[in-house]
Protein backbone atom coordinates (compact mmCIF):
# COMPACT_ATOMS: atom_id res chain seq x y z
CA UNK A 1 0.00 0.00 0.00
CA UNK A 2 1.39 3.21 -0.92
CA UNK A 3 1.79 6.29 1.77
CA UNK A 4 2.91 10.01 1.17
CA UNK A 5 4.50 10.71 4.28
CA UNK A 6 5.62 8.30 7.09
CA UNK A 7 5.50 8.67 11.12
CA UNK A 8 8.23 6.40 13.52
CA UNK A 9 6.27 6.71 17.15
CA UNK A 10 8.54 3.63 18.38
CA UNK A 11 9.20 3.67 21.82
CA UNK A 12 6.67 6.59 22.91
CA UNK A 13 3.82 6.06 24.79
CA UNK A 14 0.11 7.22 24.68
CA UNK A 15 -0.66 10.28 23.84
CA UNK A 16 2.13 10.86 22.09
CA UNK A 17 1.66 8.40 18.76
CA UNK A 18 -1.42 10.36 18.66
CA UNK A 19 -0.12 14.22 19.37
CA UNK A 20 2.61 13.18 16.25
CA UNK A 21 0.33 11.57 14.08
CA UNK A 22 -2.49 14.64 14.19
CA UNK A 23 0.45 17.25 13.41
CA UNK A 24 1.51 14.98 10.40
CA UNK A 25 -1.65 14.43 9.06
CA UNK A 26 -1.59 18.27 9.29
CA UNK A 27 0.81 18.50 7.04
CA UNK A 28 -0.87 16.80 4.51
CA UNK A 29 -3.78 17.12 1.65
CA UNK A 30 -7.13 15.75 1.37
CA UNK A 31 -6.65 12.25 0.46
CA UNK A 32 -3.06 11.61 1.06
CA UNK A 33 -2.32 8.78 3.39
CA UNK A 34 0.23 8.83 6.56
CA UNK A 35 1.87 5.44 7.55
CA UNK A 36 2.66 5.04 11.35
CA UNK A 37 4.74 2.52 13.01
CA UNK A 38 4.11 2.11 17.11
CA UNK A 39 4.76 -0.07 19.65
CA UNK A 40 3.00 0.46 22.27
CA UNK A 41 -0.13 -2.19 21.95
CA UNK A 42 -2.68 -0.10 23.22
CA UNK A 43 -1.75 2.25 20.49
CA UNK A 44 -4.14 0.07 18.01
CA UNK A 45 -7.74 1.14 20.20
CA UNK A 46 -5.87 4.78 20.49
CA UNK A 47 -5.85 5.14 16.52
CA UNK A 48 -9.07 3.88 16.43
CA UNK A 49 -10.83 6.14 18.49
CA UNK A 50 -8.49 9.12 16.90
CA UNK A 51 -10.12 8.29 13.58
CA UNK A 52 -13.66 8.26 15.25
CA UNK A 53 -12.97 11.64 16.48
CA UNK A 54 -10.84 13.39 13.73
CA UNK A 55 -13.06 12.06 11.18
CA UNK A 56 -9.68 10.75 9.16
CA UNK A 57 -10.32 7.47 7.61
CA UNK A 58 -8.12 4.21 9.18
CA UNK A 59 -7.06 2.17 6.52
CA UNK A 60 -5.16 -0.81 8.13
CA UNK A 61 -4.26 -1.65 11.08
CA UNK A 62 -1.89 -4.57 11.21
CA UNK A 63 0.97 -6.08 14.20
CA UNK A 64 4.59 -7.84 13.19
CA UNK A 65 6.85 -8.55 14.78
CA UNK A 66 6.06 -6.69 17.92
CA UNK A 67 5.82 -3.59 16.00
CA UNK A 68 1.93 -2.29 15.13
CA UNK A 69 1.11 -0.76 11.44
CA UNK A 70 -1.50 1.80 10.94
CA UNK A 71 -2.58 3.69 7.48
CA UNK A 72 -4.43 6.26 7.93
CA UNK A 73 -6.31 8.61 5.43
CA UNK A 74 -6.59 11.97 5.93
CA UNK A 75 -10.71 13.72 5.19
CA UNK B 1 -33.22 -16.13 47.96
CA UNK B 2 -30.78 -14.35 45.95
CA UNK B 3 -30.90 -14.88 42.36
CA UNK B 4 -28.49 -16.72 40.58
CA UNK B 5 -25.98 -14.54 38.54
CA UNK B 6 -24.82 -15.43 35.06
CA UNK B 7 -21.10 -16.24 34.54
CA UNK B 8 -20.32 -12.39 33.22
CA UNK B 9 -22.30 -10.76 36.53
CA UNK B 10 -20.61 -13.06 38.48
CA UNK B 11 -17.32 -11.86 37.22
CA UNK B 12 -17.64 -8.53 37.26
CA UNK B 13 -18.83 -9.20 41.22
CA UNK B 14 -15.95 -11.12 41.89
CA UNK B 15 -13.59 -8.36 40.53
CA UNK B 16 -15.42 -5.92 41.97
CA UNK B 17 -14.98 -7.72 45.72
CA UNK B 18 -11.23 -8.23 44.69
CA UNK B 19 -10.87 -4.03 43.74
CA UNK B 20 -12.03 -3.62 46.85
CA UNK B 21 -10.23 -6.23 49.27
CA UNK B 22 -6.71 -5.52 47.05
CA UNK B 23 -6.92 -2.09 47.34
CA UNK B 24 -7.64 -2.09 51.36
CA UNK B 25 -4.64 -5.19 52.11
CA UNK B 26 -2.63 -5.35 48.82
CA UNK B 27 -2.39 -8.04 46.61
CA UNK B 28 -0.33 -9.91 49.63
CA UNK B 29 -3.13 -9.29 52.42
CA UNK B 30 -5.68 -11.12 50.76
CA UNK B 31 -6.03 -14.18 50.30
CA UNK B 32 -8.59 -15.82 47.50
CA UNK B 33 -10.36 -17.46 50.66
CA UNK B 34 -11.54 -13.91 52.40
CA UNK B 35 -12.43 -13.02 48.72
CA UNK B 36 -14.66 -16.38 47.97
CA UNK B 37 -16.32 -15.75 51.10
CA UNK B 38 -16.87 -12.25 50.80
CA UNK B 39 -18.83 -12.67 47.58
CA UNK B 40 -20.20 -15.60 48.81
CA UNK B 41 -19.36 -18.48 46.43
CA UNK B 42 -17.12 -21.64 46.48
CA UNK B 43 -13.60 -21.39 45.50
CA UNK B 44 -14.30 -24.00 42.74
CA UNK B 45 -16.72 -20.88 40.92
CA UNK B 46 -13.84 -18.10 41.37
CA UNK B 47 -11.56 -20.69 39.90
CA UNK B 48 -13.42 -21.26 36.98
CA UNK B 49 -13.51 -17.69 35.84
CA UNK B 50 -10.03 -16.99 37.19
CA UNK B 51 -7.11 -19.52 37.00
CA UNK B 52 -5.47 -17.74 40.19
CA UNK B 53 -4.84 -14.56 42.35
CA UNK B 54 -2.18 -13.44 40.21
CA UNK B 55 -4.95 -13.82 36.81
CA UNK B 56 -7.52 -11.96 39.46
CA UNK B 57 -5.38 -8.54 40.13
CA UNK B 58 -4.39 -8.74 36.66
CA UNK B 59 -8.16 -8.41 35.76
CA UNK B 60 -9.10 -5.73 38.13
CA UNK B 61 -6.03 -3.57 37.20
CA UNK B 62 -7.23 -4.22 33.25
CA UNK B 63 -10.94 -3.11 34.59
CA UNK B 64 -9.07 0.46 35.69
CA UNK B 65 -7.48 0.75 32.46
CA UNK B 66 -9.97 2.12 30.49
CA UNK B 67 -9.00 6.11 30.78
CA UNK B 68 -6.86 5.39 27.07
CA UNK B 69 -9.76 7.17 25.17
CA UNK B 70 -9.79 9.93 27.44
CA UNK B 71 -6.35 11.19 26.82
CA UNK B 72 -6.80 10.54 22.77
CA UNK B 73 -9.93 12.89 23.10
CA UNK B 74 -7.35 15.34 25.20
CA UNK B 75 -5.24 15.74 22.62
CA UNK B 76 -7.31 16.01 19.90
CA UNK B 77 -8.02 19.73 20.00
CA UNK B 78 -7.14 22.69 18.40
CA UNK B 79 -4.30 24.13 20.23
CA UNK B 80 -1.85 21.25 20.44
CA UNK B 81 0.95 23.26 22.12
CA UNK B 82 2.34 22.18 25.33
CA UNK B 83 0.07 24.00 27.78
CA UNK B 84 -3.51 23.08 26.98
CA UNK B 85 -2.42 19.83 26.36
CA UNK B 86 -0.46 19.63 29.56
CA UNK B 87 -3.85 20.61 31.83
CA UNK B 88 -6.42 18.54 29.68
CA UNK B 89 -4.23 15.35 30.47
CA UNK B 90 -3.71 15.95 33.94
CA UNK B 91 -7.41 16.67 34.21
CA UNK B 92 -8.00 13.21 32.67
CA UNK B 93 -5.41 11.44 34.91
CA UNK B 94 -6.48 12.98 38.10
CA UNK B 95 -10.39 12.35 37.16
CA UNK B 96 -9.50 8.58 36.31
CA UNK B 97 -8.05 8.71 40.51
CA UNK B 98 -11.07 10.90 41.79
CA UNK B 99 -13.35 8.60 40.52
CA UNK B 100 -11.44 5.12 41.33
CA UNK B 101 -9.62 6.16 44.66
CA UNK B 102 -9.05 2.21 45.53
CA UNK B 103 -6.57 2.43 42.26
CA UNK B 104 -4.57 4.61 44.30
CA UNK B 105 -4.52 2.75 47.51
CA UNK B 106 -3.37 -0.29 44.99
CA UNK B 107 -0.69 1.60 43.91
CA UNK B 108 0.51 2.33 47.31
CA UNK B 109 1.03 -1.17 48.30
CA UNK B 110 2.55 -2.56 45.08
CA UNK B 111 5.10 -0.09 45.68
CA UNK B 112 6.13 -2.00 49.14
CA UNK B 113 5.14 -5.45 47.66
CA UNK B 114 6.47 -5.14 44.14
CA UNK B 115 4.72 -7.51 41.95
CA UNK B 116 6.57 -7.08 38.66
CA UNK B 117 3.15 -6.89 36.53
CA UNK B 118 1.87 -4.50 39.24
CA UNK B 119 4.89 -1.90 39.18
CA UNK B 120 4.84 -2.42 35.47
CA UNK B 121 0.69 -1.09 35.38
CA UNK B 122 1.37 1.56 37.38
CA UNK B 123 4.80 2.93 36.43
CA UNK B 124 3.17 3.22 32.48
CA UNK B 125 0.08 5.21 34.01
CA UNK B 126 2.61 7.78 34.99
CA UNK B 127 5.01 6.94 32.03
CA UNK B 128 2.37 8.35 29.58
CA UNK B 129 2.53 11.62 31.25
CA UNK B 130 6.26 11.73 32.38
CA UNK B 131 7.30 10.87 28.81
CA UNK B 132 4.75 13.35 27.42
CA UNK B 133 6.23 16.32 29.66
CA UNK B 134 10.18 15.19 28.39
CA UNK B 135 9.42 15.37 24.93
CA UNK B 136 7.68 18.60 25.03
CA UNK B 137 10.71 19.97 26.69
CA UNK B 138 13.16 18.48 25.31
CA UNK B 139 11.71 20.23 21.87
CA UNK B 140 11.18 23.59 23.37
CA UNK B 141 14.62 23.30 25.06
CA UNK B 142 16.27 22.42 21.11
CA UNK B 143 13.86 25.84 19.94
CA UNK B 144 15.53 27.58 22.78
CA UNK B 145 12.35 28.32 24.23
CA UNK B 146 13.39 27.28 27.29
CA UNK B 147 16.22 27.28 29.67
CA UNK B 148 16.17 24.12 31.63
CA UNK B 149 18.86 22.16 32.72
CA UNK B 150 17.68 18.96 33.37
CA UNK B 151 13.94 17.53 31.33
CA UNK B 152 13.68 14.33 32.87
CA UNK B 153 14.35 16.36 36.61
CA UNK B 154 11.42 18.71 35.80
CA UNK B 155 9.41 15.60 34.38
CA UNK B 156 10.00 13.85 38.00
CA UNK B 157 9.04 16.72 39.65
CA UNK B 158 5.42 17.30 37.32
CA UNK B 159 4.90 13.49 38.84
CA UNK B 160 5.45 14.22 42.46
CA UNK B 161 3.33 16.80 42.49
CA UNK B 162 0.30 15.39 40.87
CA UNK B 163 0.91 12.40 43.59
CA UNK B 164 0.75 14.77 46.06
CA UNK B 165 -1.95 16.31 45.27
CA UNK B 166 -3.79 13.12 44.65
CA UNK B 167 -2.38 11.29 48.36
CA UNK B 168 -3.82 14.47 50.07
CA UNK B 169 -7.08 14.77 48.10
CA UNK B 170 -8.38 11.44 47.57
CA UNK B 171 -6.48 9.35 50.65
CA UNK B 172 -7.15 11.97 53.71
CA UNK B 173 -10.29 12.85 54.99
CA UNK B 174 -8.76 16.02 56.15
CA UNK B 175 -5.91 18.36 54.44
CA UNK B 176 -4.42 22.52 54.97
CA UNK B 177 -6.06 22.56 51.69
CA UNK B 178 -9.64 21.79 52.80
CA UNK B 179 -11.55 25.25 51.02
CA UNK B 180 -9.54 23.99 48.29
CA UNK B 181 -10.88 21.74 45.72
CA UNK B 182 -8.43 19.76 44.21
CA UNK B 183 -9.34 21.03 40.41
CA UNK B 184 -8.28 24.55 42.11
CA UNK B 185 -5.25 23.00 43.87
CA UNK B 186 -3.74 21.15 40.97
CA UNK B 187 -4.53 24.40 38.48
CA UNK B 188 -2.29 26.18 40.97
CA UNK B 189 0.61 23.93 40.92
CA UNK B 190 0.23 23.56 37.36
CA UNK B 191 0.72 27.60 37.21
CA UNK B 192 4.00 26.91 39.72
CA UNK B 193 5.37 24.37 37.47
CA UNK B 194 4.73 26.52 33.90
CA UNK B 195 6.38 29.49 35.90
CA UNK B 196 9.39 27.07 36.70
CA UNK B 197 9.96 25.92 33.32
CA UNK B 198 9.37 29.53 31.86
CA UNK B 199 8.69 29.17 28.67
CA UNK B 200 10.16 32.05 26.41
CA UNK B 201 6.50 33.68 24.11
Amino acid sequence: MSFDAELDAKGLNCPLPILRAKKAINELSSGQVLKIVATDPGSVKDFEAFCKQTGNELMSSAEAGGAYEFMIKKS
Amino acid sequence: MTKRLSAKERRITIIDVAKRLFAQSGFHGVSIDEIVKEVGVSPAILYRHFSSKDELYEAVLHEFSCTRESYVEAVVVDDTSFEPVLRSMTRVFVNSIVNHPDLLKMEMHSQLEGSNASREFFLNRWKSFTDYIEFNLEELDNQGLIELRNVKAAALMYQGMIREVLLLKCLQTTDQFNDMSIDELVNQLIELFLKMIAIKK
